[in-house]
């Protein structure tokens, strides 16, 4: 253990600064190109926001520049030397350190143990841990970025602002002089945020490097000295402070060459049909607050807007995965009070979710049965028993109307692509002839052609009067598929979009909020 | 080993490959059923002792062997219930006991109907299922800690009830159960074990009830957003494995024929029927497990009893002896070992994502 930690207190004066560039960095998983020829310079006291589209390679990126992930190709120079096999310990250990979009402290250790672990400081013999002048030390760490906090507090008592604040202490503490920093404030108030930027703004003028992802962009436009943009991986937009203008930076980042494509809903007054769900003032704070909207027979409603935005938490609270705290859900017009999941399917209420990992499929079971796993209570019986013939027949019927490729239906489902995975969770609803469908980023994580069948299938489902609630980070694929999409932010709805009136442009200035003064 | 290295990969693929190879890696999956090695090591184990000690393969013994297992095979028949769902039943021990000891005084003192025992029976180890499970799903205790409560709780409440007395003598019927074959060499215990097992395969893989377990087990968070009622399922499953430690305190009274304030946890049931389920190839992790392997585990673990007795070998070596044989059960699992690990490692991950 290397044990020589910092001597002092960081003192406040200027740092040489150090530079830290990477040249035509290109990272791809499972073929799927996510980073292409990046290169991207960050520079001494300047703060260097990088901005894109979910997917459009940003993470990826920061977690190269900071070792998480090894890049396919390209090279990272720090302060003019070569970094080769950079992995996070000895990223931390050459000065690069990156704060994550959730703080990842030791919840149960004390803020100067959680400062200077890796480090502790020793006794010469017999080589206790000297405590005394870590906690002298500590204190000094969290003044400098703005915490007035006891340095013998456990890490979870503090809040997730000050523990994101905690983490940018410690990286002083390891003497780090590159920090990079994933959307450190998605999790934040905007009071909580401004704290940081402050904090941010103090470490760019004593010449520290700071690179920032966000996908709020008022703020990234507010706080940064240049922006790199991000589409597909690629890099399409490179500005200094002096040139940032707003609806150029939009365009860049949501790809207006895209647009081009057709809208295959075409104008239809849907107004006439049948009311299918009604959500009426449906509230939940902190997520969001008042919700109302009615969904029709044969519609496709969109609901746009960011990662945080509170989308995924409003299709939960609709299929009662989470109790509202006031507000109505009706499915045909009868009210669903205190409902499970249970409930909402036996109401022909269906909920695709967005981890599909996690919440959707059986990872360690057979096609067969994921299929049908929906409606195990209905499935058909001799007497108290199943027929697992008559089963299999009906997960054979439903994989082959959403075009499950799978060498047989008796394989497991980890065996199984994503796209295929979705398509398999798809086959599972239909079963359960719902007649509501939430789809929450149903082409999250699937290749190309299985997003083409998907959107496919969620057209013809509409077409034979399917009420469909879209969420998606895709703008695209709302302005493509959706005859109408609310705009989500921080919770509230803050726009419609009706027919031809949905653009990327128009949806992507409405998701990123209101303009700032 | 590298042939059945290709053999293997072939099976999990699902390659359509000749028609020789696909019948050898048929094969293959057969002889990789946890059931299937169970029965060779059985046979296998049985016929070494044979030879070493010619009576050991009599019908007698054979009938002593198997009814032997049958309070086991009963009791890991829920105990691989619960472990499917990823919980685990400490407290089937004093479940057991309370039960043998409810029915053994009256039997002793009052002749009580032998049916109205079962029936008692049944009734008192659901009712102690319920106390699991509410403890599990209304609570919301994790199952390793509220059954190791029951377990203080049911083996206290025991004491209490015996006042220190020991059933000794029960009616003439309650040892005809226990202790008389239906033909030579399969005795009318084994019945009730075998009936037992049947009735929970079936229920398992054909009821929906049962598949609610295993889809629980597997992903407790998915099957809830499928509409599977996952605290219900989990209740039920303790008052099952409740209402099966229940009967096992019945079959162990039937076969022991006598009952005492420490019935049950003095022959570590809880140990050995937790040893039987993974012997018999039910996961740790939940998701995955049969009830028939659990009884073969137990048929296992009896003959292993018996021959180290007949084998001249200390029994104070059986407890070590269960323990290597449980090591072994997960080690040797092709699925749930590297699956043990790789949920360790994606546990770890997803702690370090957040």
């Amino acid at each position: 253990m290397s044990a020589t930690a910092t001597e002092g207190v960081a003192s406040p004066t200027k740092l040489q600064g150090v530079s830290y560039v990477g040249t035509s960095l290109t990272k791809s998983f499972d073929g799927a190109v996510v980073l292409n020829d990046a290169t991207v310079t960050f520079e001494p006291g300047e703060i260097h926001s990088i901005v894109g589209e979910n997917g459009a390679g940003k993470s990826t990126l920061v977690k190269i520049l900071s070792g998480i992930y090894q890049p396919d190709s390209g090279t990272l120079v720090l302060g003019g030397e070569r970094l080769i096999g950079l992995h996070p310990h000895n990223a931390q250990q050459r000065g690069i350190y990156l704060v994550p979009q959730e703080p990842s402290l030791m919840e149960s250790l004390s803020v100067t143990e959680n400062l200077f672990v890796g480090i502790l400081r020793r006794r010469r013999f017999p080589f206790l841990v000297d405590w005394r002048p870590m906690r002298r030390e500590a204190s000094g760490y969290l003044e400098r970025v703005g915490l007035d906090i006891d340095p013998e507090m456990r890490a979870d008592e503090l809040s997730v602002a000050q523990q994101q604040l905690v983490e940018c202490a410690r990286a002083l503490v390891h003497r780090c002089q590159v920090l990079f920093f994933d959307e450190p404030t998605s999790p934040l108030t905007a009071h909580e945020a401004d704290t940081l930027f402050d904090v941010m703004r103090n470490l760019r003028d004593s010449g520290f490097t700071l690179g920032f992802i966000s996908h709020r962009l008022d703020e990234v436009l507010a706080i940064s000295d240049r922006l790199t943009v991000l589409r597909d991986g690629k890099i399409v937009m490179r500005e200094t402070r002096d040139q940032f203008a707003r609806p150029a930076v939009v365009s860049a980042m949501v790809g207006r060459e895209i647009v081009t494509r057709v809208r295959e809903r075409g104008e239809q007054d849907l107004t006439a049909n049948k009311e299918m769900l009604a959500v009426t003032n449906l509230t939940l704070e902190p997520y969001f607050r008042d919700i109302s909207f009615v969904l029709r027979e044969g519609e496709i409603l969109g609901l746009g807007g960011l990662v945080g935005s509170g989308r995924t938490e409003i299709a939960e609270t609709i299929y009662g995965l989470r109790s509202a705290e006031r507000g109505r859900v009706e499915v045909e017009g009868v009210a669903l009070a205190h409902r499970t999941p249970r409930d909402c399917v036996d109401a022909g209420l269906i909920y695709l979710p967005e981890d599909r990992g996690r919440h959707g499929i059986f990872a360690e079971v057979e096609v067969t049965r994921n299929v049908t796993a929906g409606v195990i209570h209905r499935l058909p019986r001799r007497g108290p028993l199943l027929r697992p013939a008559a089963e299999r027949r009906m997960a054979e019927e439903a994989t082959k109307t959403t075009a499950v490729r799978m060498p047989t239906i008796d394989a497991l489902m980890k065996t199984l692509s994503g796209g295929n995975q979705q398509r398999s969770m798809l086959a599972r609803w239909l079963l359960a002839e719902p007649k509501v469908a939430i789809f929450d980023e149903p082409t999250r994580g699937v290749d190309i052609g299985a997003k083409d069948d998907i959107w496919t299938l969620v057209i013809k489902l509409a077409h034979e009067g399917l009420a469909c609630l879209l969420i998606s980070s895709e703008l695209t694929e709302l302005t493509m598929i959706c005859d109408r999409v609310l705009a989500i932010y921080e919770g509230s709805v803050v726009g419609e979009l009706t027919g031809d009136d949905i653009t990327d442009a128009r949806l992507g200035a409405m998701v990123v909020g209101p303009v700032a003064r | 080993m590298t042939a059945t290295g290709q053999a293997l990969s072939y099976l999990d693929q699902q390659m359509p490959g000749e028609t020789g190879e696909k019948a050898r890696s048929r094969l293959v999956a057969i002889l990789m059923r946890r059931e299937v090695q169970l029965l060779v090591a059985l046979l296998l184990m049985s016929g070494i002792v044979d030879v070493l000690r010619p009576q050991f393969l009599s019908s007698s013994n054979i009938s002593f062997m198997l009814a032997g297992s049958v309070v086991i095979m009963v009791v890991a028949t829920g105990q691989t219930m619960v472990i499917i769902t990823r919980g685990i039943d400490l407290s089937v021990a004093p479940m057991l006991g309370i039960a043998a000891i409810a029915i053994g005084f009256p039997a002793q003192n009052h002749n009580l109907n032998i049916f109205v025992a079962l029936v008692l029976v049944i009734l008192i180890g659901i009712a102690l299922g319920v106390g699991n499970g509410l403890l599990v799903t209304v609570a919301g205790i994790p199952p390793i800690i509220a059954t190791l409560a029951t377990l203080s709780v049911y083996g206290g409440l025991q004491f209490v009830f015996t006042s220190g007395l020991t059933v000794i003598s029960l009616p003439h019927d309650y040892i005809a159960v226990g202790l008389e074959d239906i033909v030579p060499g399969i005795p009318w215990l084994l019945l009730i074990g075998v009936g037992i097992v049947i009735v929970a395969e079936l229920f398992l893989k054909f009821t929906p009830w049962g598949r609610a377990i295993y889809a629980v087990g597997n992903n407790a968070d998915a099957a809830y957003r499928a509409g599977i009622p996952v605290r219900r399922t989990l209740f039920m499953t303790y008052i099952i494995c409740g209402l099966l430690s229940g009967i096992g305190g019945f079959v162990y009274l039937c076969y022991i024929g006598s009952a005492s304030s420490t019935t049950g946890t003095d022959t570590n049931v809880n140990l050995i029927s937790i040893a039987a389920t993974l012997i018999g190839g039910t996961s740790l992790l939940g998701g995955r497990g049969r009830p028939i392997g659990a009884a073969l585990g137990a048929v296992f673990l009896s003959v292993a009893d018996t021959a180290i007795v007949v084998l001249r070998i200390l029994p104070i070596w059986e407890p070590a002896g269960v323990g290597v044989l449980i090591l072994l059960a997960v080690v040797t699992d092709r699925q749930s070992g590297p699956a043990t690990r790789r949920a360790l490692r994606t546990r770890h991950h997803a702690e370090v994502a957040a």
